[in-house]
């Protein structure tokens, strides 16, 4: 119950309420290298990145789920399924968050192409829905988050990010709530065979100054992952473990922040093909 | 193969005769920078008036009395971090592939082992005979053994407020707002040393303000001062260390220093704790070391052995010293005495630090068991603390979970391991507070502290670390001195995150985080509260000649809203950054110069915001083959307030370290020189000075000068035999 009060007083002290939880990166990697994902390949990316989907080999279908400060009222769940072609893998998700009391959805539809090494682009085209209990109303809006990501050397990726470039809101809302602009870069350094170093830098419209992610996976045994990161603004430390088989991965992860506790994440991907 | 190398490699020397000389000179400059850095951070870390010699005297023993690369003793740079236990086991393995070390720059081929940790550890190792197993005797002793007598002088030459002359009626008044003694410090060190297996020596001290000639004083003070007159040094300590006598592994008598495991049972003296940070968060017991420096707080008085045999060691302990205490009389009817606090300044320069001067006796006795085999090691501490009064504090919210009374019981359990990739370290400790009249009946419970920690190293430039601690509200210990947020190892739990690498030749990396909340009041925090700190050090060696690094730090707590209108005082986040970049680089081969500029942004939730600047050239001449060097540096800054301050490690005279902390708006600049007067003696002198544009007068208190100028000089001579 404390941390209930105290979590609504903080959201209710950020300017905007909507698309403050819907836009953060996701999966069970992501949440425990501090969620750094911009220059980072995977499923998840559809989110996170589109164009790190580029490089996706195999049909592949997630299940992620999130427990904010162990609150079920702001649970963060996710579904997503991609499908590579030969010109390009093609995306499909839905993004749910909070209770029926309050929730913001999300539904997504992404490509991406791979340019070769050097460079992939992806796109998602959104359609967002905000629902509020009690017949106070749904709100919807549409928009679209663009990225690309280049393989510049073997170690080296770099990524860049932006969710709504062109400032849509919901222009329906008695409070003229406004969606933010979300930009990030960042690299992806791959020191060894089984150690990845990961950093970006995040700057929302809504919020006030930058966050500054950083991240590290080391792959302890064969398949099985220890990760570990960091946020600023808001403070928090994370850490996570990771196992893959050859058609499945589960990653789980834990955020820890210093006055509103721990977060909980663990996302599933289930693939098939080669 | 390693005779070609070998051959190779003399060939190198041979023919870079000259440039080999010039590295030498440079590669003790690659160690003073690390030190100048870690007491830098120390500094920023709170511990202003800290005695650093305490803590740096091991790595100025270690300078000048380098270890054998092909014994144990290297581990000794394990203990003072200068490698990790992964480059300890390196060389270790190297040693065993290629055999002995015969040339110092083998240390350029071992695996794991950069060129940054190669220039620091070159001038404290070198390749001599093994004289461990040696019989002591009288003769070798007196033939091979090095004396060293260090003099200094020091003063502050504008007169402070403490030494200006007062009226004896107004004196009697008011004791305290004068200074007893001459505003001069004095020191006198002597230490000998063979083969670094028996060491010995004394210290005298007065600090400036302290009486040294009672005659000299007027009556007025004689009859407030009663019957303490006879004075001298201060301060004075003494001691007789050995090692390796056979079943005796080391044997102490005197001053000592005691650390065990990850210090949070038993760590007396400093330790760098955060400031070390990177993959050293891992610390390493270095058992007994005997204490020369004059710092009169931390350490313990007594005696101490270490037995061993196999995998078992042992310690044990008994130290009896006199502590400054603030002594009042609880209950007129018997008279029962109580302590208000202890004071740690070690200054007795008025009536009433003079009255609190060894006010009460602090008795500790304990020991440490250790059993260690190849890659685990697992130690049990305990230590029984007895005053003989009892502490009584004013009683504070903030305060009610520290030690009081009489009596305090601490035990601890300790491990390491570490093999291949991974170094798991860890301690557990309790300690119990017994009341002063019951010693059957405790004060608490048992209260618990630990931590746990985790070291990885994927290669062998790259190495991360994930450390856990939780200490409970009222674990107590009086001499511990384990990782930690703030000075006590009370009431915090935290998570820290590093890591270290070297991901491109020459370049390195150093960044952390560390996230704590203090689990109870703080002395001026009226709620639990909470904070973190990020660091990021990217450093850069352009040349062997030319280092730079940029450095950023990041530092969020909680402190009382200062906030004049609100009725009661609720803790209130505040964040420090700070910037600094810092190259040092060579011209020609006899000037050394150095830049560094550093920016300070303090802002709290008050609304409150500062901004401090430093800018500052260094110039040293140091010409080869030549008695003489000079240092010379210009600094200015402007720094509005206290909250905005700036530290800067400045270069002094040996044996002596000053980081002092500036805020205001002015400059500062001081002149170093040394002079070898003959091969035995060498001679030192500085002089520094702080001018104000924005104020009249300095400090407060009994240290207020009035002007906008404060000139140090430093005098000091080493005679060595």
């Amino acid at each position: 119950m404390k941390k209930l009060l105290l979590l609504i007083t903080i959201i209710l002290s950020t300017s905007t309420i909507f698309a403050y939880d819907l836009i953060h990166p996701i999966g069970g990697r992501a949440s425990a290298m501090g969620s750094s994902s911009v220059a980072a390949q995977g499923l998840w990316a559809m989110q996170n990145n589109p164009a790190g989907m580029a490089t996706l080999k195999k049909i592949s279908l997630g299940l992620y789920y999130e427990n904010r400060w162990l609150l079920p009222e702001t649970a963060y769940k996710c579904g997503a399924f991609a499908l590579p072609t030969k010109f390009g893998t093609l995306g499909l998700s839905f993004n749910q968050f909070g209770s029926s009391k309050y929730n913001e959805n999300k539904f997504g539809l992404a490509y991406a192409k791979d340019f070769g090494k050097y460079l992939q682009i992806g796109l998602q085209l959104d359609y967002l829905m905000l629902k509020i209990g009690n017949d106070y109303g749904k709100y919807n809006a549409v928009t679209f988050e663009l990225g690309i990501q280049s393989h510049i050397t073997d170690k080296l990726t770099l990524g860049t990010y932006i969710f709504n470039p062109v400032n849509f809101s919901f222009e329906q809302t008695l409070y003229h709530e406004k969606l933010p602009i979300v930009m990030r870069f960042g690299l992806a350094y791959q020191f060894t065979k089984d150690f990845i170093g990961q950093c970006e830098i995040e700057k929302d419209t809504e919020k006030d100054g930058i966050s500054l992610r950083g991240g590290l996976e080391y792959e302890a045994f064969k398949s099985f992952y220890i990760r570990a990161g960091v946020q600023t603004n808001p403070g928090i430390l994370s850490f996570g473990l990771g196992y893959a088989i050859r058609f499945a991965q589960i990653n789980v992860a834990a955020q820890l922040h210093n006055e509103l506790g721990a977060s909980v994440q663990i996302g599933m991907i289930f693939s098939i093909g080669k | 193969m390693k005779q070609l190398v070998l051959i190779i490699l003399s060939l190198f020397i041979i023919s870079f005769a000259k440039a080999q000389i010039a590295i030498d000179t440079l590669s003790t400059e690659a160690l003073n920078n690390l030190l100048i850095e870690q007491v830098e951070r120390l500094a920023e870390d709170g511990d202003e008036d800290a005695d650093y010699e305490d803590l740096l005297e091991n790595y100025i023993f270690l300078s000048e009395n380098p270890v054998n690369l092909n014994s144990d003793e290297i581990m000794q740079l394990v203990e003072l971090r200068l490698i990790t236990v992964f480059q300890f086991e390196a060389l270790q393995q190297y040693r065993r592939y290629y055999g002995d070390f015969l040339f110092l720059d083998e240390l350029a081929m071992v695996e794991g082992l950069d060129e940054q940790t190669v220039a620091i550890i070159r001038p404290v190792v070198c390749i001599e005979k093994d004289y461990s197993k040696d019989k002591i005797t009288f003769n070798k002793m007196a033939r091979y053994g090095k004396h060293q007598i260090v003099g200094r002088f020091e003063q502050v030459l504008e007169k402070q407020q403490g030494y200006l002359p007062i009226d004896d009626s107004v004196l009697l008044d008011r004791p305290n707002s004068r200074y007893l003694g001459s505003p001069q410090k004095y020191q006198l060190k002597y230490t000998y040393n063979y083969r670094n297996k028996i060491r010995a020596g004394f210290v005298l001290e007065k600090d400036a303000g302290e009486l040294f000639f009672t005659d000299k004083v007027g009556d007025t003070i004689q009859k407030l001062l009663g019957n303490t007159n006879s004075r001298g040094f201060d301060f004075a300590g003494f001691h007789l260390y050995a090692k390796d006598l056979g079943f005796v592994k080391a044997a102490v008598l005197g001053d000592y220093q005691l650390a065990f495991g990850q210090g949070l049972t038993l760590w007396s003296g400093m330790s760098f704790g955060k400031a070390g940070a990177g993959s050293s968060v891992m610390k390493q017991g270095r058992g007994i070391t005997p204490k020369g420096s004059a710092s009169e707080y931390g350490f313990m008085r007594g005696a101490a052995v270490t037995f061993g045999g196999g995998p078992f060691s042992g310690t044990v302990f008994y130290s009896h010293r006199w502590v400054d205490a603030n002594v009042s009389v609880a209950d007129s009817l018997d008279e029962a005495e109580l302590v208000s606090s202890l004071q740690e300044t070690g200054y007795h320069r008025t009536i009433g630090e003079l009255q609190d001067r060894h006010a009460i006796r602090q008795q500790i006795v304990g020991g440490h068991l250790a059993y260690a085999i190849a890659h685990f090691e697992v130690g049990y501490t305990a230590q029984h603390t007895w005053l003989s009064t009892p502490l009584e504090l004013r009683p504070s919210h903030y305060n009610q979970f520290y030690f009081q009374g009489k009596r305090l019981t601490n035990h601890g359990v300790d491990f390491k391991y570490v093999k291949g990739k991974y170094a798991v370290f860890g301690e557990a400790s309790m300690s119990l507070n017994y009341d002063s009249t019951n010693l059957q009946q405790p004060r608490r419970p048992w209260a618990v502290a630990g931590l746990v920690g985790l070291t990885v190293k994927p290669a062998g430039y790259l190495n991360f670390t994930i450390m856990y601690r939780d200490y409970g509200k009222s674990y107590q210990n009086l001499s511990g001195n384990a990782f930690g947020e703030a000075g006590r190892n009370q009431g915090q739990r935290g998570i820290y995150l590093g890591v270290e690498a070297a991901p491109a030749p020459y370049w390195n990396l150093l960044a952390y985080a560390d996230q704590f909340q203090f689990t109870w009041l703080t002395s001026q925090v009226n709620a639990p509260s909470s904070g973190h700190d990020y660091y990021l050090r990217i450093s850069h060696s352009f040349n062997r000649r030319t280092q730079a690094y940029l450095q950023f730090r990041s530092k969020t707590k909680m402190k009382n809203s200062m906030d004049a209108f609100v009725f009661s005082h609720y803790p209130i986040f505040y964040t420090k950054n700070t910037v600094r970049f810092n190259i040092n680089y060579q011209i020609g081969w006899d000037l050394h110069c150095s830049n560094k500029a550093e920016y300070a942004y303090y802002h709290n939730d008050d609304g409150s915001n500062e901004h401090g600047y430093f800018l500052c050239q260094d110039i040293a001449y140091k010409p080869e083959n030549r008695p003489y060097s000079l240092a010379f540096r210009y600094a200015i800054f402007d720094a509005k307030d206290y909250n905005a301050r700036v530290y800067a490690y400045e270069n002094d005279v040996l044996y002596s370290f000053s980081v002092p902390a500036l805020y205001g708006k002015g400059m500062r600049f001081y002149l170093l020189g040394k002079v070898k007067l003959f091969n035995a003696l060498t001679l030192y002198a500085r002089i520094g000075r702080t001018i104000y544009s924005d104020r009249d007068e300095i400090g407060s208190g009994l240290t207020l000068i009035e002007g906008n100028h404060k000139t140090d000089l430093k005098v000091e001579a080493i005679w060595k035999l």
